[in-house]
């Protein structure tokens, strides 16, 4: 029988998100359109209708592509097949019930997409992929469900604030201020681009969802969402991992029946 | 029965003026940098240097503008002293760097050799009178002073005040009658029943702690310290033995000085490049034992730990990682968060009751039942990352993942230790908290912790060379710790919490335990945050300034 991947454990609503959001068969929600050109006025990377800039010639004009077995066996991105740099997104995601965060972040995307590269810290997580390529996915991840205009920061340096409080309009901390709440809209607008330059104009990314609706998105296990104990399978798989390996590296005659 | 009130509560609530359970608050509106009074103080000098010099210096306005959260002080744990971060750093800190300064410029160095050389190869007689005739003329040479050269320059005394030699022994009838003045009197320093292991463990070796000058630390290096003992120490010999300056048999005791002595540090790898008694290669057991806390207050085995938590922090975190190998501004808000606002002591000091409840006391969990360790370090885990969650005030204090992350580990570590005894169990628990704090919250530290945090789990029992080590003789110089900014401070704690917890009166070393029990250093290493403290408020006395010399 072969393999069915399975993602992640767990019943409760924490690990049957973290799986969605994993498994590239599931159609993340749509939840707002942000234009193209705006993902890119955010980005920072090239002003809209810009040339890419490129690092090497394309590799259909490269006269030793045919010599590469590696060049064989991996099909090449758009990014790539032009000589696009490798440019990135970053997302700090908050620790209140922010619908994704970093960890599943990096699961989400090795899960999703190829030729990318991935860097995970507490608050924040980069992407780093070639231009082109970066666009269609950053432009995917900033309209899907695991982006919410209050709990989702788009931040390229300065990005502490994913365990602060909340600002009175329900935002998360930023330093640089780069989005800021509409109040006439109810909307978060980026006022500044991922670096805080000030944008030409503001870019609206939305409303904020209900605290109802982010726990329903949430991965994030809490005491006051669903606690990580709760669900038994995602405890008993942590404790198993932690087992297994503490007897592989000590005694691994004791590890029976794996 | 009435919840207890959480230890962290003074500190959250000097921070904050909403409620610490408050999840809201406002932002961008308390005036920026002008909120901290060190920062306006840094202005205004960095303004009056930079006029003085005629180029621009630090500039608060310059990068992202500092305060746009409600600017917090923080308490140093179990003390009553509020700090701003700034004092915290270890530049700016003369207590913290005192603390690195009474660690590096000692060594100690044996006796027994050199009295078997005088006795046995050069036929002169030992006795208590020629030993305190010694140590009074070690204590001339040792800060600078000359004894067989007549027209020799010497250190000004104003300078090397600090430096000294003294000496202890497990010997109750030697100590009898030895020079007082020049006795570390471990009955009189420790607790009975420690005063007995540690008597026993010296035996009746007559060993010398050796301090340097702090200047001559700070002018060369960890590596010169014994090289200044050793030469001073063998002229101390010549003098008070008349022996001949160029004798081959005082090579022994410039020998013994060297290389039978016991330094703080070990060399570390040339990729490294540090000499001994440099922060790298002091062991987590060598610096649980100068943490003097469970000698002064015996019956607080969860202050012991936390105050070897601390001292871990501030040499190894802050100066070692933040400054010999990164360099820069250095890492004074990640490291102290595991010495500030009570927040690890509200969960050591709920790990300990946890303890108490399930097993009756310390080290009565056997080491070899792994579920119930896991267990218990499940359960001291989970309080301390739902203490986070159930109080936002703590969650924005640590508002790094990594200060959190080893936070909860360092609880769940010593946790482990001091239940079942063993520090090994203490650390494989600061690894099952490390994995599951990764899967609860789905974030955990910076990007080394990818590495170090989660294949720990598989070296924590290893004993095998360049795989693992006991947690005692661990040390940053261990293969995977080597760039494990912020976990040091926990994993001094934790072998500290499994000796104290069996009730040991040493951790690795006694000679360094009772060395650092003596009152005449600079830094009391008993009150370790305390003294952190006093440095930030500017109240403390470091050695080694060069003021004496300085005219106006």
């Amino acid at each position: 029988m072969a393999y069915k991947r399975q993602f992640y454990p767990g019943a409760t609503t924490p690990a049957v998100n973290r799986r969605r959001y994993m498994d590239p068969k599931v159609n993340l929600k749509k939840l707002r359109d942000v234009s193209m050109d705006d993902v890119v006025r955010i980005m920072g990377h090239r002003n809209p209708g810009e040339d890419y800039k490129t690092i090497h010639a394309p590799l259909d004009e490269n006269p030793y592509e045919t010599l590469c077995p590696i060049r064989a066996l991996v099909k090449p991105i758009e990014g790539a097949k032009s000589g696009d740099r490798i440019r990135y997104i970053q997302f700090t995601d908050s620790v209140y019930f922010a619908p994704i965060s970093p960890y599943q972040r990096a699961w989400m995307y090795l899960s999703r997409y190829r030729g990318i590269d991935t860097g995970t810290l507490s608050g924040r997580q980069i992407i780093e992929v070639r231009e082109r390529d970066l666009e269609v996915l950053a432009k995917e991840m900033i309209d899907n469900e695991t982006f919410d205009p209050a709990l989702t920061g788009i931040r390229g340096a300065t990005v502490h604030g994913h365990a602060c409080r909340l600002d009175e309009n329900g935002l998360m901390f930023d330093g640089w201020q780069r989005y800021v709440w509409d109040d006439s809209k109810k909307e978060v607008v980026y006022v500044k681009d991922q670096v805080a330059l000030p944008l030409d104009r503001k870019i609206s990314v939305g409303k904020p969802a209900s605290m109802s609706d982010l726990q329903k998105r949430t991965t994030i296990f809490r005491a006051d969402g669903v606690d990580m104990r709760d669900d038994k399978e995602v405890s008993m798989y942590g404790l198993r991992i932690h087992k297994l390996r503490t007897l592989g590296g000590y005694q691994p005659f004791k590890v029976k029946g794996v | 029965m009435a919840q207890k009130e959480k230890l962290f509560m003074e500190a959250c609530k000097k921070k904050f003026k909403e409620d610490p359970t408050d999840m809201s608050t406002k932002y961008y509106c308390y005036g920026g940098w002008k909120q901290s009074k060190s920062k306006v103080e840094f202005q205004k000098s960095a303004e009056a240097i930079a006029k003085e010099r005629g180029f621009p210096m630090m500039n608060e306005d310059i990068g992202v503008p500092l305060g746009q959260r409600s600017w917090m002080p923080y308490q140093l744990s179990h003390t009553d002293i509020f700090a701003e971060a700034d004092d915290l750093h270890c530049v700016n800190n003369p207590a913290m760097q005192q603390a690195w300064d009474d660690i590096r410029r000692t060594v100690l160095v044996g006796l027994n050799s050199p009295h078997e050389t005088i006795e046995k190869r050069l036929g002169k007689e030992v006795t208590p009178e020629t030993i305190n005739n010694y140590l009074e003329i070690v204590n001339h040479t040792m800060p600078g002073g000359a004894v067989v050269q007549e027209h020799m320059a010497e250190v000004n005394p104003a300078l090397v005040y600090d430096s000294y030699v003294k000496v202890f022994t497990g010997d109750d009838e030697l100590a009898d009658e030895l020079d007082s003045r020049f006795l570390i009197d471990i009955n009189k320093l420790f607790p009975k029943d420690q005063a007995e292991q540690l008597k026993k463990a010296v035996g009746k070796n007559l060993m010398q702690a050796v301090r340097v000058p702090t200047i001559v630390g700070r002018l060369m290096d960890g590596g010169t310290v014994s090289r200044h003992a050793a030469m001073q120490i063998s002229m101390a010999f010549i003098s008070a033995y008349k022996l001949a300056a160029g004798e081959a048999a005082i090579a022994d005791f410039a020998y013994s000085a060297k290389h039978l002595s016991i330094n703080m540090g070990t060399m570390m790898p040339a990729r490294r490049a540090r000499g001994p008694n440099e922060p790298g290669g002091i062991p987590f057991g060598f610096l649980a034992d100068m943490t003097q806390s469970d000698r002064v207050y015996p019956d607080d085995p969860g202050r012991a730990a936390l105050e070897a938590v601390a001292l871990g922090a501030a040499v190894y975190d802050q100066i070692y990682l933040g400054g010999y190998m990164s360099g820069g501004v250095g890492f004074t808000q990640y490291a102290t968060a595991a010495y500030t606002d009570n927040i690890l002591e509200d969960y050591v000091y709920y790990a300990i009751d946890r303890i108490k409840d399930k097993y009756g006391g310390f080290c009565k969990l056997d080491p070899n039942n792994m579920d119930e360790l896991m267990k218990l370090g499940d359960d001291v885990n989970t309080y301390a990352l739902s203490m986070y969650e159930k109080y936002p005030a703590i969650m924005e204090t640590h508002f790094g993942g990594s200060q959190r992350s080893t936070v909860a580990a360092a609880a769940t570590g010593i946790a482990g230790a001091m239940a079942t005894g063993i520090a090994d169990c203490g650390v494989n628990s600061w690894y099952l908290s490390m994995l599951q704090h990764k899967e609860r919250t789905g974030r955990l530290g910076f990007y080394g912790f990818d590495l170090q945090d989660q294949c720990g789990s598989a070296n924590s029992f290893a004993y095998r060379s360049d795989e693992g080590l006991p947690m005692e003789l661990r040390g940053p110089n261990y293969p995977n710790y080597a760039m494990n900014v912020g976990h040091m401070s926990g994993y001094t704690g934790i072998p500290k919490a499994a000796h104290v917890a069996r009730g040991d009166a040493y951790t690795a070393n006694p000679f360094i335990r009772v060395a650092f029990a003596d009152p005449s250093l600079i830094f009391d290493f008993a009150n370790i945050t305390k003294e952190f403290g006093r440095g930030a408020l500017r109240e403390f006395k470091p050695a080694g300034e060069r003021t004496a010399v300085i005219k106006g």
